[in-house]
């Protein structure tokens, strides 16, 4: 989640988008060669001479269609603005116009069927009246005079059908500003139109996407808007920075909303006898464990620090990202540079013929300042840098960020100019930009401007740090207005403005000379990047998002892209069903894959005990998964843990105990099993292991919430132990990892199916987390009615790890499976 | 981890102009119902605009243009400076090489109002409105 800053919206000046004013209306192609404008004064709109997929061209089938008979041509045509008129009468109609040679000389001019041309004195004038040539012929005006686009352009453009013209001629009537894309609109109740596998052109595939994107947002906005909280307590502090910062509790209900640093809230003091009513806007910086959450206010005067309660808080919902999306969409339809053709037409699932980067490869793949890379990796790296659009599959451990910084290096080496890298989360952007730095090449970590105060790892990449620390004298005005800004908390309004120029150009250079741009997929919309184009866009954890997302790097004129990411682990998060359901969670690298773009896999597996790696292999990764480590790097020496078989570091702790519905209502919760998490950690806890190495999952906040408060009452250590274990759901561990993870299933109701467990996907990377060793808890008889769980159920008893009885004393567990049913799909 | 210089540098560098992408082209199928209606439509607007200039002017119209004498003179240096010397008619051959001797020069004159311009412009050789000026100009030369 990324929100932006208005005061930025022009920092570099905004580039002139295409979809100029004398596009075609029909298919949106805007050579001024091609053009013509129908001159009936309630219309005037442009079209072009190509036939596209109709009997006649575009401009004839409006003026036919229309009934309307005047056109004039663009300013830059070979006649210049001229509208058509026949020489002698002055005729305007040009289903009656044509050109004819004056005498002998190669002197032309345009004169009229009716009557013009029937006038005896041309004959006497010795003018060839048989030769007179008709301006539309074929149903296309004279080629010479308007030109039909090239194939290529005629490609690049909408693909509109005769029905679709029919369609829209017939809304112009009534509205002739509609768009065709007003033809394709639902109506409030429809289920939208889901996502195809291929599409025509980019508008079609702007009207299918533009809708989900509206209903995602319109979701969202709905959701967060509606998050107001009242009779909060405050804690007031004062940043570095010298502003204001609110500290205090915001409760999370039991929905899938959490705050993520950068959030925007409002804070609300209502007033009493002593103070007025007020209020400020600020950026969340930091959450704790404890879920208290830090709010660095926007204005430090006039806050009510005396009080400490009563306050409310609000949230800002923002459509930044959501109208990034919808620019990129459409940017990618009517700017025809924004990516290559080659790109263009491959995301639009056309065939296109194989195409070949020409650049040298290097000797070696590995990169310095990386680790050595493997084979697979160095197969994925060299092939990559030959292919226009290339996809990495990288299982859980892999080392994808390894290979991805290795690619990145290599490119940056080829002297194409930035290469932009992105991902859709700032964790991962982070990762990434600290290994391609230490390949050596400059990095600039492009972030938010709602993030600056969010501590970053990587701190020292960012743009806004190298800004402050630039340290030359020519800066040193920019320097002394920081200063003077940081001690009083405001400017001047001519220093503010002095500031913001000095601020803006320094930006612009500090971005410029950097050969690697990082930042998230929604930041690469940031206006700072309005004006850099970048031939060569890595997407990091690219299935994890969404489509009109991953375009956004796209549409800034690429023309070799990598997809990195993994379809087999989870994808984008929607939280509107309707848009889930047509297809919005779906990755544009899940598409390709259905096109038959086949990624190169990464193989060999560095975070999991191979024993742990061994039923992911076989599920989800057609046992190609290979191990780095070895069983004797992946012994915990000195841990003292009863796992039922030495040197597998596994088992499935069976619980018959009921699931009930959580105080909310809306969550699963199970006591039993939650009691049973907490006899594991204090075991794992007492044989030595320290609490960051523990994590624990669950798929139900209700659960979540349940083990962390019965942790903390009753656990057998001291309480500051178990506030430090990492209780969280499986979405939230996606891309990381821990030493040992208890997974909680919860589910234990025999009439009801096993909810969030159910997609393979997040059973993956539940799977795919520990490194050392993993216990799972939960009902045999329930879950073996889902076939992936019955077979894992199947895998753990073979090994002799499905176990029951108190920790101390696990024995075999007899418990019968049942028949997994067919009906998951 | 020892590869430190691991990279050639500067090759070949793949120009901005090399997007040659080669799209398998779909064969464009125009629905035969469509192209009735449409014919149909396209007939019919041009009928109507025949019939209405036949009813507008009963009577014969005069001649009422004037075509400047100087268009025909000699030299085609054009109002947009392009000075490329040459007679008008001329088969043109130039930095575009074999595109362009396909192509005869010819002006068109129009009205801006009242006043005549002329617009230099390409034609292609083989469209009859300049071939059979070239016949022509050969015929005479003949005589
Ligand atoms: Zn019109
Ligand atoms: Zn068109
Ligand atoms: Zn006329």
């Amino acid at each position: 989640e990324e929100t932006g800053d208005e005061e930025n919206n022009n920092s570099f000046g905004g580039v002139g988008v295409g979809g100029t004013e004398h596009a075609c209306r029909y298919c949106g192609v805007q050579n001024p060669a091609c053009v013509v404008r129908c001159n009936v004064p309630s219309c005037r709109k442009w079209f072009c001479n190509s036939r596209g997929n109709t009997s006649g061209s575009h401009i004839v089938n409006h003026l036919v269609r229309a009934k309307h008979k005047e056109v004039c041509l663009h300013k830059d045509s070979p006649l210049g603005e001229t509208i058509l008129e026949c020489y002698n009468c002055g005729c305007r109609n040009v289903f009656l116009l044509g050109f004819i040679s004056a005498k002998t000389e190669s002197v032309v001019v345009l004169l009229c069927r009716e009557p013009c041309l029937s006038v005896n004195a041309l004959k006497d004038m010795n003018w060839d009246l048989s030769q007179w040539c008709p301006l539309i012929d074929d149903r296309c005006f004279l080629q010479w005079l308007v030109k039909i686009p090239t194939e290529q352009e005629q490609l690049r453009a909408r693909q509109i059908s005769a029905q679709q013209i029919n369609k829209v001629e017939e809304l112009w009537k009534t509205n002739p500003d509609a768009s065709l894309e007003d033809l394709e609109k639902p109506g409030v109740d429809d289920e939208p139109q889901p996502v195809a596998l291929k599409y025509e052109d980019a508008y079609q595939y702007q009207n299918v996407f533009a809708p989900l994107v509206k209903l995602e947002a319109d979701y969202d906005k709905m959701m967060k808007e509606s998050q107001s909280k009242d009779n909060l307590a405050i804690r007031w502090d004062i940043g570095l920075n010298k502003k204001r910062i609110a500290y205090f509790v915001f409760p999370k209900e039991d929905n899938e909303l959490r705050l993520v640093p950068g959030d925007e809230l409002r804070l609300r003091y209502s007033g009493d006898a002593a103070h007025p009513a007020w209020q400020s806007v600020g950026h969340v910086i930091k959450l704790t464990a404890q879920e208290e959450v830090a709010l660095e206010l926007r204005a430090s005067q006039g806050v009510p620090v005396d009080c400490n309660h009563g306050f409310s808080v609000d949230f800002v919902w923002k459509s930044t990202s959501f109208d990034r999306m919808q620019g990129a969409m459409k940017t990618f339809a009517v700017d025809e540079t924004s990516v290559s053709g080659y790109i263009y037409h491959h995301l639009l699932g056309h065939e296109v013929e194989v195409q070949v980067v020409r650049n040298a490869l290097p000797r070696r793949f590995g990169a310095p300042g990386l680790p050595e890379l493997n084979a697979s990796q160095v197969f994925a790296v060299k092939s990559v840098l030959q292919k226009p659009i290339s996809l990495i599959q990288g299982p859980p451990g892999t080392g994808k960020t390894v290979t991805s910084a290795a690619i990145v290096y290599h490119m940056a080496k080829q002297g194409q100019g930035q290469v932009l890298v992105c991902a859709p989360s700032n964790v991962a952007v982070d990762q990434l930009a600290e290994k391609i730095s230490a390949t050596g090449l400059k990095v600039v970590r492009l972030c938010a401007k709602s993030r600056e105060a969010v501590s970053s790892p990587v701190e020292h990449l960012t743009l806004h740090y190298q800004v402050r620390h630039l340290d030359t004298s020519e800066k040193s005005e920019l320097h002394k207005l920081q200063q003077l800004k940081d001690e009083q908390g405001e400017l001047s309004s001519s220093d503010e403005k002095k500031y913001k120029a000095l601020k803006r150009a320094t930006e612009r250079e500090i971005s410029q000379s950097a050969d690697v741009i990082c930042c998230t997929c929604v930041g690469a919309g940031d206006p700072r990047l309005a004006n850099f184009r970048f031939r060569q866009v890595l997407i990091d954890e690219s299935t994890q998002a969404t489509e009109p997302e991953c375009l956004i790097p796209l549409v800034l004129g690429v023309k070799q892209v990598v997809l990195v990411g993994d379809h087999c682990q989870l994808g984008p998060v929607i939280m509107c069903k309707k848009a889930a359901r047509a297809g919005l969670a779906q990755s544009l690298f899940e598409r390709l894959v259905c096109l038959g773009v086949k990624p190169f896999r990464l193989q060999v597996q560095y975070r999991m005990h191979p024993s742990l790696s061994e039923f992911p292999s076989n599920s989800f990764y057609e046992g190609t998964l290979q191990n780095g480590v070895t069983i004797n790097e992946r012994q915990s020496s000195g841990i003292d843990f009863p796992w039922p078989v030495p040197n597998r570091p596994m088992f499935f702790y069976v619980q018959m105990g009921q699931e009930e519905i959580s105080a909310s209502g809306t969550s699963y919760l199970n006591r039993t099993e939650a009691a049973n998490v907490e006899k594991i950690v204090t075991t794992f806890l007492r044989s030595g292991v320290v609490p960051n190495q523990i994590g624990v999952i669950t798929p139900y906040e209700g659960q979540r919430a349940y083990i962390v408060n019965y942790m903390a009452r009753n656990g057998a250590l001291r309480q500051q132990l178990y506030k430090e274990i990492e209780v969280a759901s499986v979405d939230s561990f996606q891309g990381r990892e821990k030493d040992y993870i208890i997974l909680s299933c919860v589910r234990s109701n025999e009439h009801q199916g096993i909810g969030f467990l159910n997609d393979p996907r997040r059973l993956n990377v539940a799977l795919t987390r520990a490194r050392y060793g993993i216990v799972v808890l939960g009902n045999p008889k329930v879950l073996s009615k889902q076939p992936l769980w019955n077979s894992l159920l199947t895998h753990y008893k073979e090994h002799e790890c499905l176990v029951e009885g108190p920790l101390n004393n696990l024995k075999q567990s007899m418990v019968q499976f049942q028949k997994p049913k067919k009906i998951y799909n | 981890q020892s590869d430190i210089d691991d990279d050639d540098g500067g090759g070949p560098v793949a120009s901005d102009e090399d997007d040659d992408v080669q799209v398998r082209q779909k064969v464009v199928q125009v629905d035969p119902q469509e192209e009735a209606d449409f014919e149909r439509d396209f007939r019919a607007i041009m009928q109507e605009s025949l019939d209405s200039r036949k009813l507008e002017l009963r009577s014969r119209p005069t001649l009422n243009m004037m075509i400047p004498m100087n268009v025909f003179e000699g030299s085609a240096r054009d109002h947009h400076g392009r000075g490329v010397e040459g007679e008008s008619g001329d088969e043109i051959v130039d930095e575009d090489g074999g595109e362009r001797n396909k192509e005869v020069r010819v002006k068109v004159l129009v009205k801006r109002g009242s006043k005549q311009q002329t617009k230099q412009m390409f034609i292609p050789r083989d469209c009859s409105l300049v071939q059979s000026t070239k016949e022509k100009e050969a015929a005479e030369l003949e005589e």
